[in-house]
């Protein structure tokens, strides 16, 4: 890839250190290589002796010539390393947390790592993930040439609340001088910053089927910001995603300026519309969810001024992660393993429409309880009202085994959702339903486990499966 | 009988999973007539009969909204409260109908429609998670349910409350007396959604509307077995946080 020029967005002069700011950097270095030789990486460690001794270092490190910070409530991470992987495929030297924490001391720890013993900054780009809730710690002293926000969804009920109040963080929060690069298919994002910041937006163009009414639980940004009245969608995809319009003012969603077309039938390719030119890309996972963070990746670049064809060649050589997601077929039967954000409706959601979406009969495991959450406060069950437990009524799911602490009220859920009962097995502990499901009848079954019980549920109802599969096989 | 269920601004007052209440209700009682009331028009309780009027839980600008909205018919409202009409207001919808709701953070301090005497305070950076459980009068079962809020009430000690709470912080960390209750006015700030948490007040509920509700034994069945586990699990001391206690 040639290097292209990146562009100095702002006063970038070497900053003045004292002992203070060199020490903060020896010592947050040091840390960071004890770690490493101890065998542990991505930590905030370093960026917490460093905000210690020095509290004002995220201010007065000497930074990279272009600063990105990428938020969202979904696909953060992903955007984050697609980004880092893009601008070091084009030349450029990039510095970013993406092993790290998301928060204030991962961000400084992050930016250490990018200087010298002597303060001087050796990167040419930074990319930063950054925790949403985080943003009023973070953005005013970083002052980021770019902020890219993925999507602003439902979240965790009890740290997030809700979207509007996310928003109202990060809109708070953030540099008049900050270019934004939005998400044009969610309104809550696309609200994003000031009149006096620059915005850029990308979006994933329509494709016919797509429905014009919503459905779900969790349906924010129903309503016209200008004149209150019920938004009309053009086209719906989950949650709030999708374009709209009022019908009495004329309000709409912002047009993309970056966005990504439907698979060509003939072709297999997609286009990536962007400023001045479209090019024809292939992307090496067609899930919505990446093809958006595809779009956000390129609506960056575009806004790095990069060329229109070099970025269709970035986009096409990018590999999103997988590890969420473990498919294998064992005896002629699927198994499919998916770390579902258990707090976190959306997540679950969009969890239960790819179980539909995947064709065969079917058997799902279920523990996707964050139990955990009682032993550092509450764990506020009301999360399973904000998911859509619908998907689950699909009649190709022969069987629902739900597991652990929870599983009433899962059961509850499952059958408010509409899933006749008999196809309701509540097991008491989270991994023996795995010696329960019957496995001769099925074509595909799903292990779906939280967080926190990945290990100990995940890792166990997987081999347990796996072991049937196999002996039944054999 | 034929009941009719209003469903006040549903585009907006949707947080929290807590418009399950209406559906639990809308299952129970399959032939009551459940009224959705968007925000540019005119709420049915104006004009028509009816038996429940429900409100869930807004964002802080859709507290706003709402409050703009039913301010035009507050003597309506105060009028149905004092003739017996049932009302379930859930989380931070109840907070429309006091005194003032001041939020520093986001610069506003604003009349709510002043029909119940508290005020409510509202704090962005310092939100509220936990656990409650306590009485509810003419239910020998106790409530259970959680909190997750940015917002406190401070209220008259004459107003009656939803419930006492015997675990767990009331209107505010400072008094055991939860929401408010006048007449069939139900106000609470628990999510959950508190009627399928407590499948006994749903019961209730539906009882004092003067309905027999077509019971769905296995819905039933289960909400109790998940009521029962939580019950179990709230009497359990180990469970409670310090935070979770009034100061007394």
């Amino acid at each position: 890839m040639t290097n292209p020029t990146v562009p100095a967005f702002g006063d970038r002069h070497g900053p003045r250190y004292g002992l203070r700011e060199l020490s903060a950097i020896w010592l947050g270095k040091s840390a960071g290589t004890l770690l490493r030789i101890l065998g542990r990486e991505g930590t905030h460690v370093p960026g917490r002796i460093a905000l210690w001794v020095c509290p004002t270092m995220l201010r007065t490190i000497e930074r990279p010539t272009t600063v990105i910070v990428v938020t969202g409530t979904n696909g953060k991470t992903t955007t984050t390393n697609l980004l880092a992987d893009a601008v070091d495929a084009l030349g450029m030297n990039v510095v970013s947390n993406r092993a790290g924490s998301n928060l204030r001391d991962g961000i400084v720890a992050a930016l250490i790592t990018g200087v010298t013993l002597l303060g001087h900054c050796r990167r040419e780009v930074a990319v930063l993930e950054m925790d949403e809730r985080s943003a009023l710690r973070v953005l005013p002293e970083l002052a980021p040439d770019i902020v890219v926000c993925t999507n602003l969804t439902r979240d965790s009920i009890k740290r997030n609340a809700h979207p509007e109040y996310i928003a109202w963080i990060l809109s708070s929060a953030m540099p008049t001088t900050t270019t934004l690069v939005l998400n044009s298919d969610d309104l809550i994002t696309a609200s994003l910053g000031s009149s006096s910041n620059r915005r850029v937006f990308f979006g994933v163009d329509p494709v016919g089927d797509e429905p014009r009414e919503p459905s779900g639980s969790a349906v924010d940004a129903s309503i016209c910001p200008e004149c209150d009245e019920r938004l009309e969608w053009d086209f719906w995809r989950f949650n709030h995603i999708g374009r709209v319009h009022c019908p009495t003012c004329g309000f709409k969603s912002p047009k993309p300026d970056v966005h990504v077309g439907p698979v060509t039938s003939t072709t297999g390719l997609r286009s990536l519309a962007l400023h001045s030119e479209k090019v024809d890309v292939h992307l090496k996972n067609e899930s919505l969810v990446n093809v958006y963070n595809v779009a956000a990746v390129a609506a960056t670049l575009e806004v790095l001024v990069v060329a229109p064809r070099t970025i269709g060649s970035v986009v096409e050589s990018l590999t999103p992660p997988t590890s969420r997601f473990e498919d294998e077929t064992v005896g002629g039967v699927r198994l499919v393993r998916l770390l579902t954000k258990g707090l976190v409706g959306v997540a679950v959601s969009r969890a239960f429409e790819y179980i539909v979406s995947v064709p065969g009969r079917k058997i799902v495991l279920l523990a996707v309880d964050e139990t955990t959450d009682r032993f550092d406060g509450v764990e506020n069950t009301a999360w399973i009202y904000d998911a859509d437990y619908e998907y689950l009524a699909d009649p190709s799911i022969s069987a629902i085994y739900v597991g652990g602490i929870r599983r009433h009220d899962q059961a509850l859920r499952l059958a408010m959702a509409g899933v006749d009962s008999t196809r309701i097995v509540l097991v008491e502990s989270e991994t023996h339903g795995a010696d329960l499901v019957p496995l001769d009848t099925v074509d595909v079954v799903f292990n779906l486990h939280s967080n926190h019980n990945a290990g100990v549920t995940g890792d166990a109802v997987q081999r347990t499966l796996r072991t049937r599969l196999t002996e039944m096989a054999s | 009988m034929t009941l009719t269920i209003e469903m006040l601004f549903p585009e907006i007052a949707n947080l929290h999973g807590d418009n399950a209440n209406i559906d639990f209700l809308e299952r129970c009682l399959p032939d009551s007539r459940i009224v959705q009331t968007g925000l540019n028009k005119t709420p049915e309780f104006v004009a028509g009969k009816v038996d429940l009027v429900y409100l869930g839980p807004l964002t802080e600008r859709g507290q706003i909204r709402a409050i703009a909205r039913l301010a035009p018919h507050k003597s309506r409202i105060e009028e149905l409260i004092q003739s017996g009409t049932h009302f379930l207001f859930t989380h931070n919808a109840m907070e429309c109908l006091g005194s003032r709701i001041v939020n520093s953070e986001m610069n506003y301090d604003i009349p709510g429609l002043g029909i119940f005497d508290f005020s409510t305070d509202v704090r962005m950076f310092d939100r509220y998670t936990g656990k409650v459980m306590g009485t509810f009068d003419g239910l020998p079962q106790p409530i259970v349910g959680y909190k997750s809020q940015f917002s406190m009430v401070s209220g008259s000690p004459e107003l009656p409350g939803f419930m006492t709470t015997t675990r767990g912080i009331g209107r505010n960390p400072t008094t055991h007396v939860e929401g408010v209750r006048v007449n069939n006015f139900l106000g609470t700030s628990l999510i959950g959604p508190v009627l399928l948490m407590n499948p006994h007040l749903a019961e209730w509920l539906m009882s004092s509307l003067d309905s027999t509700p077509k019971r769905e034994p296995v819905l039933h069945d289960l909400a109790v077995a998940a009521y029962d586990a939580r019950r179990r699990e709230f009497q359990d001391d180990r469970t409670w946080s310090a935070f979770e206690r009034v100061a007394e």
